[in-house]
């Protein structure tokens, strides 16, 4: 974890710690029976504080271990007679591990663990598994309220991935939505559309402060000089107008193509933005507020009414950089943990109460001023939840 | 006495710097570590695309077709194995080795890649192999999706290099692996691939403050892949037995060097 761990400070300075380096320092290669010698390095004394494992041939001694939050290091002993593989688990998941530990022969492994309980493998994939038990210290009670900066890297490169992920399915989607345009399919034009609305929505909390492409690729007839006539009317909303007000595709087919450049162009601009852990909350729920005030309540597709579809695509693309705080949050404070995914739930059966069946959705324009005020003031309570995270992850 | 252990045990090394020294982590790292997955995520489409073509043929009984596929099939497998052993019980049930089952080979319970490549070498058959070519392409799917919606931790993407030559210092140079098929060679380009992108992944990261470092880094993997060439065969490698005592020397220097060095690349980025 951080170096400020006090585990670590103490340490001398210059300290070179080969750890884990074990037996003999032979190399010994199966080719024709010979012998290496390929590193030749004295074996390591055991440092104060080394937790022995012996691995017998079906079990571990001790098979129960309890160990204080933050860096330890375990020295195992392969007390069978087959090479064996030590793993320390959190469920499924392997948090540490040591392969290929030979008969006789003893590994050492470092390993930096949260307080909670482990398995620890022991042998055979059929042996019985030991407990190991990680309790609380004053470090680690501190790390909860305010998790080291890298304890950030993982989400952020996690909502980066999902930004490109998006981006180039919404490359394809209105690559689709071109060639249907040029076709002259209108249904194919249609579901296209949708599809690429879809994947907007879900990146829209970052691409819509993004103003100059923004204003190329969603720009909406009420807020143009010369509504639907005014030549920047363009991207989406133009074609959303021809497929389902005009219901043709005439003219569209430079609407799509440049939308398609600026689809593109909007890729390449998601990927250079550069978040920092306060955004990840801090941009959902400034979304989520600009979704109540203004979307929710006149509208935004106003030809083809399915603004409950793409609110329900909003929310999702909301939910995912929250979503990757939520482990963290649930360490700080797992009541606000709650709060925020009943939040989301909130909205969500809000928005089911509102569409209707798959087989008779409801249009938008069906809904009324008052279902909108009710939706829009769940989308705020939403927005509070989430602005309650940073301050209990001590990133304000 | 087992000569694989004595491997093993003994080329397993690492060196972790001080808490002192090591830098604080830094938010570079987050183009990397998205980078990462992102490959990793080619890699699995990969795998379950190859997958599903080597199950094709091992439940079609196609003997010969199913051996030529198997070695290429691992590859993908091997590249992001750092990421792939993260999940305990896919690990086992994908790539666990007969060593790992009480009665070995004969154990009902011995499964994965490992299971069929006895199948095809050693009994020159593929009977009784479709449901562990099922369970196989299914577990295949099953880590594709679990790794979809897997954070990555920046510590096991950076570690990661190591471990891939760990991995090869411990399982591969004795050529234990791939006992029955002795496709070794495959698998340690695939690892030596995965390390490699890591790797260049954090480079610029670090490249002006370790110079020195990977200048040695890039030199060991330089020697790996001149070692390698010498063994393509088509569009892959010779079988291990082919590998001679002298290059096996070389390639075991280069590996061990290569892991003890890459081990100390999570604590020049702060993250030990």
């Amino acid at each position: 974890m951080s170096s400020s761990d006090p585990q670590r400070a103490g340490g001398p300075p210059s300290r070179l710690t080969t750890i884990a380096l074990i037996g003999a320092g032979v190399l010994a290669l199966a080719g024709g029976g010979a012998f290496y010698l390929a590193s030749q390095r004295a074996v390591r004394p055991s440092e104060p504080g080394t937790i022995a494992v012996r691995v017998g041939d079906k079990s571990c001694e001790p098979m129960d271990l309890t160990v204080p939050a933050g860096r330890s290091v375990f020295e195992i002993e392969n007390a069978s007679n087959r090479p064996i593989e030590w793993e320390i688990l959190d469920g499924v998941m392997v948090v540490e591990e040591r392969e290929n530990i030979a008969p006789g022969f003893r590994s050492q492994l470092a390993a930096r663990l949260k307080p909670g309980v482990y398995d620890i493998t022991c042998g055979l994939l059929s042996n019985p598994r030991g407990k190991l038990t990680v309790t609380a210290s004053a470090h680690s009670e501190a790390e909860k309220v305010k998790p080291p900066l890298k304890a950030f890297i993982g989400p952020l490169s996690e909502y980066k991935v999902y930004r490109a992920l998006r981006s180039n399915r919404m490359i394809q989607a209105v690559g689709a939505l071109s060639t249907a345009i040029d076709a002259g399919d209108m249904d194919a034009a249609k579901s296209a559309y949708a599809a690429a609305r879809t994947v907007y929505r879900h990146v829209e909390a970052v691409s819509g402060r993004i103003a100059d492409l923004e204003n190329a690729i969603d720009p909406v007839a009420t807020y143009l000089a010369g509504r639907e006539q005014d030549p920047a009317f363009t991207g989406f909303h133009r074609i959303e107008f021809g497929l389902w007000h005009e219901g043709s595709v005439t003219g569209l087919k430079p609407v799509a193509d440049k939308l398609e450049a600026d689809a593109t162009t909007l890729r390449d601009r998601l990927k250079a933005v550069k978040f920092e852990p306060v955004d990840l909350a801090g941009n959902a729920a400034r979304e989520a507020r600009r979704l109540a005030e203004g979307p929710v309540i006149s509208g935004d597709n106003l030809y083809a009414n399915d603004e409950l579809v793409e609110f329900a695509a909003a929310v999702d693309g909301l939910e995912k950089p929250v979503s990757l705080l939520v482990p963290l949050l649930a360490e700080a404070s797992p009541e606000m943990a709650k709060a925020t995914t009943d939040a989301f739930a909130a909205v969500r059966a809000e928005l089911g109460k509102l569409s209707g069946s798959d087989a008779a959705p409801v249009i938008y324009s069906d809904v009324s001023p008052d279902a909108r005020k009710a939706l829009a003031a769940d989308l705020v309570a939403l927005a509070d939840a989430i602005d309650r995270i940073n301050p209990a992850l001590g990133l304000e | 006495m087992r000569i694989s252990g004595l491997v093993g045990a003994s080329a397993l090394t690492f060196v972790l710097t001080s808490g002192a020294f090591a830098q604080e982590a830094s938010l570079d790292l987050v183009e990397p570590i998205a980078e990462y997955k992102i490959y990793v995520s080619e890699k699995l489409a990969k795998l379950v695309e190859d997958t599903t073509a080597f199950t094709d043929a091992v439940k079609a009984g196609e003997v010969d077709k199913a051996k030529e596929l198997f070695a290429p099939t691992r590859l993908s497998y091997e590249a992001i194995e750092p990421i792939a052993e993260l999940f305990s019980d896919l690990d086992a049930s994908i790539d666990s080795r007969a060593d790992d089952y009480e009665k070995a080979e004969a154990d009902p319970e011995f499964p994965g890649f490992h299971r069929i490549e006895y199948g095809l070498w050693e009994k020159n058959s593929t009977e009784g192999l479709a449901p562990v070519a099922d369970k196989l392409l299914s577990d295949v799917k099953e880590l594709e999706g679990r790794i979809a919606s897997l954070t990555f931790p920046p510590e096991k993407v950076v570690g990661g290099a190591a471990v891939l030559m760990e991995e090869v210092a411990a399982t591969k140079i004795s050529g234990e692996e791939d006992r029955y098929s002795h496709t070794d060679l495959w698998d340690f380009r695939g690892n030596f691939d995965g390390a490699r992108k890591i790797v260049d992944l954090v480079r610029p990261l670090i490249a002006d403050k370790e110079a020195d470092f990977l200048k040695t880094v890039d030199a060991n993997f330089e020697t790996v892949d001149t070692t390698l060439a010498k063994y393509k065969d088509g569009e892959g490698y010779v079988t291990y037995d082919k590998l001679t005592d002298d290059d096996r020397k070389v390639l075991a220097a280069a590996v061990n060097t290569l892991a003890e060095d890459l081990s100390t690349l999570r604590g020049k980025l702060g993250l030990d």
